[in-house]
């Protein structure tokens, strides 16, 4: 029933062993390796202020697919596409044959069931990629898409980027299930022909092809210099809807007198209302001021307010309801979600003065951007 | 020669010690204002003093905020130093000497006044209360 025509017998393979991943499907293969475990590790366990390490794997995972791609068109004879890509058709008659004990050829290179699975896993990595890069971009307000992406689109994006992790996470499984039942069937170590490059050659195989190292590596070269170029000149692009003005001087002077002063863009435009209209019992001190000053600060903070901006920040604090009390940011489900695994006796360590001192962590709290990249809680407390 | 170089020496420094600090012109002139009005409150008030502020800043009260029963729970006993609001905020030092631009601006002071009071006392301080006080930063 298959069309590839030389069948041998499942557990008496012949044939001589030959080069059949070249150097760079190897390096590919075990570099990939290294860099989805880094990723997925980061990316699953590590605390927020690890993120660029995260950036750091993915990034590498990218290149690597980047490489591989050209790879597969200008590589040796087993690492082309053309040499191992099947219809999925081809792939299930190739599967169910197999499940029914019946003779099926013995490939030197990806049998059908593992071409289906390279290929799904560099069709998955290229999603998570692209989708990393896009909650990068939105969520984060970071990276090459900053300066295009919304919040909105970015949780989406990394709501797809955590499903996509651990379909990863499956087929990573199937993947190591498929080598092992294969080096069982056909008697063949799969991790050390991964190694070395050596393996059985009979049956079916690919045309003979001339590998291009030279012509792979300057077209690599080239696309990972345009990519990382145009990466670089739209990551320092102004971030889409993230504030960046430092704050407005009466503002920063009266309220910077008794605390540190929040940006405008952590709270509703309601909450600054009621703020200012309970200044004479602000959160059980008295902080008066003159009316003329309270006009001068409405106009700022509402000009300002969460609603006027799409950063993290000001999207997860813009439904602060202004009930009874007066809402605090720090008594909200979000704000306690994100410093939950802060010790209290961080906040209540000097340099750090309480709760309300956000700029004693967040380097950019002054300017409202609450960068992951920005925390650093003061050393002299972890110690 | 040597023992007369030390004992000049010695008497300068004595002399800089005792100096009464002397607050600069619109420090002296805000000082007055309050002192005047006082005394357009309650007959009874002569005159502004040091002493009687240092008294008032110095103890405890009752009426305020339980975390701030004196005026030195955020401004420490030592008005030369810096202070701390309970938020963390460093507290330019109280002493006239030594915070040139304070006791400059009248906004700025009855803005004070009716906050701080309110946090120690529970109450506004009263024309007399103020000016004593204001008596005694402006001879540190």
């Amino acid at each position: 029933m298959l069309d590839r025509p030389t069948a041998i017998s499942d557990h008496a393979p012949t044939g001589s062993k030959a080069r059949v991943w070249d150097l760079g499907v190897r390096l590919f293969h075990w570099l990939l390796v290294a860099s989805v475990a880094g990723a997925m590790l980061t990316g699953f366990f590590a605390p927020r202020p690890w993120l660029d390490l995260h950036l750091v794997f993915g990034s590498a995972v990218a290149a690597l697919l980047l490489h591989r791609v050209v790879w597969g068109f200008a590589g040796s004879a087993y690492s082309r596409f053309s040499s191992f890509v099947v219809s999925p058709l081809f792939a299930l008659k190739y599967a169910v044959a197999l499940l029914r004990g019946r003779s099926v050829p013995h490939y030197a290179g990806h049998n059908p069931i593992g071409a289906m699975m390279i290929v799904t896993l560099l069709a998955v990595l290229t999603a998570l990629t692209i989708t990393g890069v896009v909650t990068l971009g939105g969520a984060l307000k970071d990276g090459p898409l900053g300066f295009v992406t919304s919040f909105a689109t970015g949780s989406t994006a990394k709501a797809i980027h955590v499903v996509l992790a651990y379909g990863l996470l499956a087929l990573i499984g199937g993947h190591l299930a498929g080598i092992a039942a294969e080096s069982i069937r056909t008697r063949e170590n799969l991790i050390a022909a991964m190694v070395s490059g050596r393996k059985r050659v009979s049956g079916p195989g690919p045309r003979t092809a001339t590998a291009h190292p030279f012509l792979a590596a300057v077209v690599v070269a080239s696309a990972s210099a345009g990519i990382g170029t145009i990466a670089v000149v739209a990551s320092n692009r102004p971030a889409l809807g993230v504030p960046t003005a430092a704050l407005e001087g009466t503002y920063a002077k009266e309220c910077g007198a008794c605390h540190a002063p929040h940006h405008p863009s952590i709270a509703p435009a309601a909450a600054w209302q009621a703020i200012l209209e309970r200044l004479d019992d602000h959160f059980g001190d008295n902080a008066e001021l003159d009316p003329a000053t309270v006009a001068q600060l409405r106009t700022y903070l509402l000009a300002q307010s969460a609603e006027q901006f799409d950063s993290k920040a000001a999207n997860i604090f813009r439904d602060v309801a202004a009930g009874e009390t007066l809402p605090r940011v720090t008594e909200t489900a979000s704000w306690k979600r994100l410093h939950r695994a802060i010790a209290s006796n961080v906040f209540q360590a000097k340099p750090v003065a309480g709760r309300v001192n956000c700029q004693a962590c967040h380097a950019d709290a002054a300017t409202g951007g609450f960068k992951p990249r920005n925390i650093s809680i003061p050393k002299e407390i972890t110690k | 020669m040597t023992i007369r170089f030390i004992a000049v020496a010695a008497c300068t420094m004595l002399a800089a010690a005792n100096a009464v600090a002397q607050p600069n012109a619109k420090q002296q002139v805000l000082g007055s204002q309050y002192e005047a009005a006082a005394k357009a409150a309650d007959q009874a008030f002569k005159a502004a003093s040091a002493e009687r502020g240092r008294a008032f800043f110095m103890g405890k009260h009752t009426g305020g905020k339980a975390d701030s029963p004196s005026c030195t729970s955020c401004h420490t006993a030592d008005l030369t130093k810096t202070g701390k609001t309970r938020a963390g905020k460093d507290i330019e030092p109280m002493a006239a000497s030594v915070s040139p631009a304070r006791y400059t601006d009248a906004t700025q002071v009855e803005k004070w006044f009716k906050r701080n009071c309110a946090d120690v006392l529970g109450r506004e301080c009263t024309a007399g209360e103020k000016a004593d006080i204001l008596a005694f930063l402006l001879s540190l």
